[in-house]
C-alpha cells in the first residue's frame, strides 16, 4: 500500500501562519475527507500537496519519494491528479479531446515523432482515445463526447475533470470541492464515481464543505481549524468531536 | 469511416488543385503570386503553431524570414554552395535563431513577449543594413535560383508548393494529436496544463524552434523567388502581415490561416486599385474580423452549427456506469 503524505508541514505567508505542523496521509484505496471552516488552511494544504506552494517546514512524500521541491508537472507524473474548484477545461476542444489530454504524462512520443506521425504516435493516440472514451461513458458523459467543452453544464464540467484526471492513470486523485454547485442527484452520482475510483486502488482526497457528503462516503476524515489538525479518524469519531462541532459543524 | 473517407477525398482534391493551379493562371505574374502565397504559407504554417495554437503573440517572424533569406543568399550565392543544401541550412539557421530568441523571451507574459519579437525584427533589419561585408548593406544581394527544371516559374512553383504541402502535413500532425492538445492547454489555461503534467516552457520553446525552422526555409525560398534582396524587402509590416493572416483565419485552425494567407496576399494584387491601399485593406479587414468574428473565419461554421444545435440539446441527466468505469480504470492500471 502506498501513501501520499504531508509530513508535519508548516506554511506561512508573511506573518500569517496558514498551516502549523500538519500531518495528513492519503492511502491508496481510501477516500479521505478534508474539512474545516473557511481560512482553516484546506486550500493551502491542497496547494502544497500539488506543488503550487513550497513548504516552510516539513515534507511531501509518496512512500519514500520526496516530492517537497518537485514541480507541479513532476507531481503529475508521479501519479497525482486533481480537479479544480472552478473547473478548468479547454473550451475550444471537445469533451473527448479534453479527457485525452490526461494521457500526456503517459505519452512517450516526442515532438519530432509527432510531426512525422510515426507508428508509435498512432498507437498511443488510439489507446488514449479508447481509454478516454470508456472513462467518459463510465462517469456518464458518453452522450456528449463530441460537444465542445465551453457548452457544458456545470456538473458536466466537474465530471469531465474527474474523467480527465482518471485518464492520467493516477495513484491519487485530489478533488477540490467536487460537490460545489451540484444537485442532490448529481452528488449521488459523484458519490458512486468516487467510490468506484476508490475500489480501483486509487487514493482520493476530497476537500469539501458539504460535510454530510464527506461523512457519508469517506473512509477517514481530517478536520483543520486555524491551520492545525483539529480532529482526524473515521467519520464517526470526527463527527462527534466536540471542539469541531463547536467551531464548524454546529449542533 | 465515412468521415475518414471524406477527409481523404478532400485532401486528394486539394492536392490536385494545388498541382494544377499553374495551368489555370493567365500569366507569369499570377504564377509569381501563387508561388509567393506558397512561400508565405510555409512560414505562416509554422507561425500558426506558435500564435494560433500556443497563443504566443510573435509579430517579429519577419526577422527569422530575413535570416533564412540572407543565409541562403550568402551560402548559395557568395560561397556557391549547392542550393538544396543551402536551403536546408537556412532552415537550421532559422531554428537556431528561434531557439536563441525564445530562450530568454518565452518566460515573459504575452505583451512583453510581443515587444521582444518586435525588437528582434528591428534589430535584424538594422544589422542587415549595417553588415555591408556580409549582406551587401543597403544595396543588397542577388540571389541564385535553383538548378535544373526549378529555373522555370512553373518548376519553381511546384517545388515550393510541394514543400508547402509537406509543412502543412507536419503542422496537421502536430495540431490534431497529443501535442496539439497540449499546446492549446498552454494557450487557454496554463494552470490546467501544469496539473496535467504539460511542461509549459518546453512546449513553447519547441514549437518556437519549429516555427523558426519553417521561417528559415521560407526565407530561402522567398529570396530565390525575388532573386534580389535588400533590407527593405523585410520591413516590419511584413511580420505584422503574417500575424494578421492567422488572426483573421482563426486561432486553433490550419485551414483558416491558409485562407487568410491566400486572401491577404492575393486580393490586393488582383484587385488593382487596392494594391496601393494594401495596408488600409489589411487594417480594415482585421477590424472587421475582430469586431464581427473574433474567432476568425475558420470558426464561423462551428459557431453557426452550435447556435443551431443549442435549441435541440436535451437535458442530460448524468448517470454514471460504475461497472464500465471500474473496468476502464483497471484496464490500463499498472499495479
Amino acid at each position: 500500500m502506498s501513501t501520499l503524505r504531508a509530513d508535519t508541514i508548516s506554511k506561512h505567508f508573511g506573518g500569517v501562519h496558514a498551516l502549523r505542523n500538519v500531518t495528513l496521509d492519503v492511502r491508496r484505496g481510501e477516500i479521505h475527507g478534508l474539512i474545516g471552516p473557511n481560512g482553516s488552511g484546506k486550500t493551502t494544504l491542497l496547494n502544497l500537496l500539488l506543488g503550487y506552494y513550497r513548504t516552510n517546514a516539513g515534507r511531501i512524500l509518496i512512500d519514500d519519494v520526496d516530492l517537497t521541491r518537485a514541480s507541479v508537472q513532476a507531481r503529475a507524473s508521479h501519479g497525482i491528479a486533481r480537479t479544480f474548484q472552478q473547473p478548468r477545461l479547454l473550451g475550444a476542444l471537445s469533451v473527448l479531446d479534453n479527457a485525452m489530454l490526461g494521457q500526456w504524462t503517459n505519452t512517450a512520443a516526442g515532438f519530432l515523432e509527432a510531426c512525422l506521425a510515426l507508428p508509435r504516435v498512432h498507437r498511443e493516440e488510439r489507446q488514449a482515445r479508447e481509454h478516454a472514451r470508456e472513462l467518459l461513458y463510465g462517469v456518464g458523459l458518453g452522450q456528449i463526447i463530441d460537444r465542445r467543452a465551453h457548452l457544458l453544464e456545470h456538473a458536466e464540467q466537474r465530471f469531465l475533470e474527474i474523467a480527465r484526471g482518471l485518464v492520467m492513470q493516477p495513484h491519487f486523485l485530489l478533488l477540490d470541492e467536487p460537490a460545489g454547485g451540484l444537485t442532490e442527484h448529481e452528488i449521488e452520482a459523484l458519490g458512486e464515481i468516487v467510490t468506484a475510483v476508490r475500489d480501483c486502488n486509487i487514493g482520493v482526497l476530497i476537500v469539501e464543505h458539504h460535510t454530510d457528503f464527506v461523512f457519508r462516503i469517506c473512509d477517514r476524515v481530517t478536520a483543520l481549524n486555524l491551520g492545525s489538525v483539529l480532529a482526524h479518524g473515521v467519520p464517526k469519531e470526527v463527527r462527534s468531536d466536540e471542539e469541531l462541532i463547536r467551531v464548524y459543524l454546529g449542533a | 469511416m465515412n468521415i475518414g473517407l471524406r477527409r481523404w477525398g478532400l485532401t486528394a482534391f486539394s492536392l490536385l488543385i494545388v498541382a494544377l493551379l499553374p495551368y489555370l493562371t493567365g500569366n507569369l505574374y499570377q504564377l509569381h503570386i501563387l508561388t509567393l502565397i506558397a512561400v508565405y504559407w510555409i512560414l505562416i504554417a509554422g507561425l500558426n503553431m506558435v500564435v494560433g495554437f500556443t497563443g504566443l503573440l510573435s509579430i517579429g517572424h519577419v526577422g527569422l524570414l530575413a535570416i533564412g533569406a540572407y543565409a541562403f543568399s550568402i551560402l548559395a550565392g557568395q560561397h556557391s554552395m549547392d542550393p538544396f543544401l543551402a536551403l536546408a541550412l537556412a532552415g537550421v539557421m532559422g531554428a537556431i535563431c528561434g531557439l536563441l530568441l525564445g530562450l530568454p523571451s518565452l518566460r515573459l507574459p504575452g505583451f512583453y513577449f510581443a515587444m521582444v519579437t518586435l525588437a528582434f525584427a528591428l534589430i535584424v533589419n538594422e544589422l542587415s543594413l549595417a553588415q555591408k561585408g556580409l549582406t551587401g548593406g543597403g544595396t543588397g544581394l542577388s540571389v541564385p535560383s535553383f538548378p535544373g527544371a526549378l529555373v522555370t516559374p512553373w518548376g519553381y512553383y511546384w517545388f515550393v508548393a510541394a514543400i508547402a504541402v509537406a509543412v502543412t502535413w507536419l503542422s496537421w500532425n502536430i495540431a490534431h494529436r497529443m501535442w496539439g492538445r497540449a499546446l492549446i492547454s498552454v494557450r487557454d489555461s496554463e494552470v490546467a496544463a501544469a496539473a496535467l503534467g504539460v511542461p509549459i516552457y518546453r512546449c513553447k520553446l519547441i514549437v518556437f524552434i519549429f516555427s523558426g525552422f519553417t521561417a528559415g526555409i521560407a526565407g530561402a525560398l522567398f529570396a530565390s523567388l525575388q532573386s534580389y534582396i535588400t533590407p527593405e524587402t523585410f520591413v516590419f509590416e511584413l511580420g505584422l502581415f503574417f500575424f494578421v493572416c492567422i488572426i483573421i483565419g482563426g486561432r486553433g485552425s490550419i485551414v483558416g490561416p491558409l485562407i487568410g494567407t491566400i486572401i491577404l496576399t492575393a486580393l490586393p494584387e488582383i484587385v488593382a486599385p487596392l494594391a496601393r491601399l494594401s495596408n488600409f485593406f489589411y487594417g480594415a479587414l482585421l477590424l472587421l474580423v475582430v469586431l464581427i468574428l473574433p474567432e476568425g473565419i475558420s470558426n464561423l461554421a462551428v459557431i453557426i452549427r452550435e447556435r443551431v444545435r443549442r435549441g435541440e440539446d436535451t437535458e442530460n441527466l448524468i448517470e454514471p456506469d460504475t461497472q464500465r468505469l471500474r473496468a476502464a480504470i483497471r484496464s490500463r492500471r499498472t499495479p
